[in-house]
C-alpha cells in the first residue's frame, strides 16, 4: 500500500532544480508529481468520479424541477403515498415514482437528488471554516508560541474529553430553536457546530507541524535574512505543511456529512421538510414495518458518499506523501 | 508513577470542572422553559403549574446560582432529581449503566477477539487474499457509519429473514446485533492498526537477528514481531473506548435498549438538565479514565517510554 516510489519524472525534476536553483519549478512538480501518483490510484479516481457526479446533481437538481423532469421534493400526493421502486414489481407500484414514495406521497428519487445539496454543503462550507480557522491559529500558536499557544492547549484539553457527537448534540439541542437555528432550516447552525467542534483538531495538527518545521535550516535562513514572522508563517511554513492539511481536510468532509446525517436522523439537524438523508431515514422509520425502502436508499447514498470520499482521502494521503501517517 | 498518577487524577478535577461549566450554561441557553409545551412533548401545561415546577426545581433562578447551586450539590454527590420522571439521577444511572456497561464490554471483546487475529495473519500474509478480504472489511468498517450498518442489519435479519430480534434488551438473542455492529466501528479499526504495527515490527533488525541465530519462525513471530507489536495497539483501546461511548449512543436509541446512551438522547430532547448534566458528566469522567489508563499501560509494555516526568 504505502510504497515509497521515485518515478522517473520526480527525479530529473528534483536533479534539474537542483541544478538551477530553482525552488518555484522543484515546488510545482512535487504537487504535479502527487497529483500523477493520486490519478495512478484507481479508487481515488473512483472516488473523485463519484464525488464529481454527486456535486453535479447537487447542482442541476433544481434545474432538474424546473424543467419538469423530477417532481418537486416537497409537492405531497397522499393518495400515492408509501409507493414502492418499481423493479419490486409489487403491486403498490407507480411508474410517476420510479424509486416509489414517502407516507406523504413525495416522490422518493426527487428528495435523494435534492439532499446532496445539503450533504455538499455540510461537507464543504464547514470544513473550509474550520482550515482558515485551524490554520491561522495553529500557524501562530507554533510559531509565535505564547497565549494563544497556551489557549490552545487548555482548550484541546477540555475538547479532548468530550467526544465530537456529545458536543454537537448540546450545541444543537439547545441553540435549534433559537433565532440562529432557524436560518435555512438549521444548515447555519449546522455549519457553526461543525465548526466549533472540529477546528480544534486541525489548529493541533499545523501546530505539530509548524513545531518540526520552525527548527529546520530554510526557517533559519528566511529568518537570517530578515523575514518578518508573518512572512514566514505565509510564505515558507504554510506551503510546507499544506500536505497534512489537505489530507485532514479530505476526510473532514465525510465527517461534516455524517454528522448532518446523524443529527438529522435524530430529529436535531435539518429540519423538516427540507430534505436531506438524515430526516429521510429518521421520517422512513415511522413506517419501517411496512416498507423499508424510504429508509434503505438514502442509507445507501450515505454509504457511497462515505467510500467515495474515503477511497480519494486514502488516495490523497499515498499521494502526498507516501510516509506520512494519519 | 504513582505520583504521575495521582497527578493526573487530580488533573481531572479542572477538566471535569469546565465539562460541567460548558453543558450547563449550553443546556441553559436554549429559550423558553424546560417545562413548556415544546420540550415537554406537546402537552401544554397551565401557566400556574408551570410556575410552580419552575420553583421546585430552583430554574427560575439566574442561570450562575444555578450553577453554583448544582456545584455544591454535586461535590456531596446529589444530583438531584430527574425532571421527567422525579426519580434520584444517580438511581436512574444505576439501573442503566450496567446495561450500557455490558454492551460496550462485549462490544470491545469482540472487536479484539477478532481484530487481532485478522490483522496478525494479514500482516503475516501480506497481499494475499486474506489480507485484501480484511482491509475491504476494514475499509467498509471505519467508513459506513454505524447506524447506517443497523439499518441495513435490522432489514436483512430481523424484517426479511426474521433470524434475531431487534427491539429491547430482555434475551441474550438481543445482545447479537447491537454488539456485533457496535463492535464493527473499533474492530475495522484494531484490524487496520494492528496490521500496520506488524508489518512494522516484522522489518526490525531485532527479527532478522532472531531468524538469523536460527529461532523457529513461530517463536520469532510470537515473542519478537508480536509482543512489539501489540505496542501501539495498546493505545488504540483509549479512542476505542471514546468512540464505543459515542457508538452506543446511536445504537441504544436504534435497538431500543434500556442505557445510558438511549437516556442520554431523552434527557437532551426533553431538557432534564440533572439527567444531561449526570450524563457529560459520567461520559467525560470514563473518557479521561481511559486515556490516563492507556498512558499508564504505555509506559508500563514500553520501558523506551517515561511517564511521569
Amino acid at each position: 500500500m504505502a510504497t515509497v516510489t521515485t518515478t522517473p519524472s520526480q527525479r530529473t525534476a528534483s536533479e534539474r532544480s537542483s541544478e538551477l536553483n530553482v525552488l518555484v519549478r522543484k515546488q510545482r512538480s512535487l504537487w504535479a508529481d502527487a497529483w500523477y501518483r493520486l490519478l495512478r490510484n484507481k479508487a481515488a479516481v473512483l472516488g473523485i468520479i463519484i464525488v464529481i457526479v454527486f456535486m453535479a446533481v447537487a447542482i442541476i437538481s433544481p434545474f432538474l424541477t424546473q424543467w419538469g423532469l423530477i417532481h418537486d421534493p416537497l409537492k405531497q400526493d397522499t393518495p400515492n403515498s408509501l409507493m414502492e421502486p418499481i423493479w419490486t414489481q409489487s403491486k403498490f407500484t407507480n411508474a410517476n415514482y420510479p424509486l416509489g414514495s414517502d407516507q406523504l406521497g413525495r416522490d422518493i428519487l426527487t428528495r435523494l437528488l435534492w439532499s446532496t445539496q445539503i450533504s455538499m454543503l455540510v461537507g464543504f462550507v464547514p470544513v473550509s471554516i474550520i482550515f482558515l480557522m485551524g490554520v491561522s491559529i495553529g500557524l501562530m500558536a507554533g510559531y509565535l508560541g505564547g497565549w494563544v499557544d497556551q489557549l490552545l492547549m487548555r482548550i484541546t484539553d477540555v475538547i479532548y474529553a468530550f467526544p465530537d457527537l456529545l458536543f454537537l448534540f448540546i450545541i444543537m439541542a439547545t441553540l435549534r430553536n433559537t433565532a440562529i437555528g432557524d436560518i435555512q432550516g438549521g444548515l447555519l447552525l449546522i455549519f457553526v457546530a461543525i465548526a466549533i467542534v472540529n477546528w480544534v483538531g486541525m489548529a493541533r495538527l499545523v501546530r505539530g507541524q509548524v513545531l518540526s518545521l520552525k527548527e529546520r535550516e530554510f526557517i533559519e535562513a528566511a529568518r537570517a535574512i530578515g523575514a518578518k514572522p508573518k512572512r514566514i508563517m505565509i510564505r515558507h511554513l504554510f506551503p510546507n505543511l499544506l500536505a497534512p492539511v489537505i489530507v485532514s481536510v479530505a476526510f473532514g468532509i465525510p465527517n461534516a456529512m455524517l454528522a448532518e446525517a446523524v443529527l438529522s436522523f435524530y430529529g436535531i439537524g435539518i429540519k423538516p421538510p427540507t430534505p436531506s438523508w438524515g430526516v429521510m431515514i429518521n421520517e422512513g422509520f415511522t413506517v419501517f414495518s411496512t416498507t423499508a425502502w424510504p429508509v434503505l436508499l438514502p442509507a445507501v447514498c450515505i454509504s457511497i458518499v462515505m467510500l467515495a470520499f474515503t477511497f480519494l482521502g486514502d488516495g490523497l494521503r499515498d499521494a502526498l506523501d507516501p510516509r506520512m501517517k494519519l | 508513577m504513582l505520583k504521575y498518577t495521582i497527578r493526573r487524577l487530580l488533573l481531572l478535577i479542572p477538566t471535569m470542572f469546565f465539562v460541567a461549566v460548558i453543558v450547563f450554561f449550553l443546556a441553559h441557553a436554549a429559550p423558553g422553559s424546560p417545562f413548556d409545551a415544546k420540550s415537554n412533548g406537546d402537552k401544554g401545561l397551565p401557566l400556574a403549574t408551570i410556575e410552580r415546577l419552575e420553583k421546585h426545581y430552583g430554574v427560575n433562578q439566574p442561570v450562575h446560582e444555578q450553577f453554583l447551586l448544582y456545584l455544591s450539590n454535586a461535590a456531596r454527590f446529589d444530583f438531584g432529581n430527574s425532571f421527567r420522571s422525579g426519580r434520584l439521577v444517580s438511581d436512574i444511572i444505576g439501573d442503566e449503566f450496567p446495561v450500557s456497561a455490558q454492551l460496550g464490554i462485549q462490544a470491545l471483546l469482540v472487536a479484539i477477539a477478532l481484530a487481532l487475529p485478522l490483522g496478525v495473519i494479514s500482516a503475516l500474509k501480506q497481499n494475499s487474499m486474506v489480507d485484501y478480504g480484511s482491509l475491504f472489511f476494514a475499509t467498509i468498517g471505519t467508513t459506513i457509519p454505524s447506524f447506517v450498518i443497523a439499518i441495513f442489519a435490522i432489514y436483512l435479519f430481523g424484517v426479511t429473514f426474521h433470524l434475531l430480534p431487534f427491539v429491547g434488551w430482555s434475551t441474550p438473542q438481543h445482545w447479537i446485533l447491537p454488539t456485533i455492529i457496535l463492535a464493527l466501528g473499533p474492530m475495522a479499526f484494531l484490524t487496520r492498526i494492528t496490521r500496520a504495527s506488524m508489518l512494522e515490527a516484522i522489518r526490525q533488525d531485532y527479527v532478522r537477528t532472531a531468524r538469523a541465530k536460527g529461532l523457529r519462525e513461530q517463536v520469532v513471530i510470537v515473542t519478537h514481531v508480536m509482543k512489539n507489536a501489540m505496542i501501539p495497539v495498546a493505545t488504540i483501546i483509549g479512542p476505542a473506548v471514546a468512540g464505543l461511548i459515542t457508538g452506543s449512543i446511536i445504537i441504544e436509541g436504534i435497538f431500543s435498549i434500556p442505557g445510558i446512551g438511549r437516556e442520554f438522547l431523552r434527557s437532551i430532547l426533553g431538557r432534564d438538565y440533572p439527567l444531561i448534566m449526570a450524563v457529560y458528566l459520567l461520559y467525560a469522567f470514563l473518557i479521561c479514565l481511559a486515556n490516563l489508563s492507556v498512558d499508564l499501560v504505555y509506559g508500563m509494555l514500553d520501558p523506551r517510554i517515561k511517564v511521569g516526568r
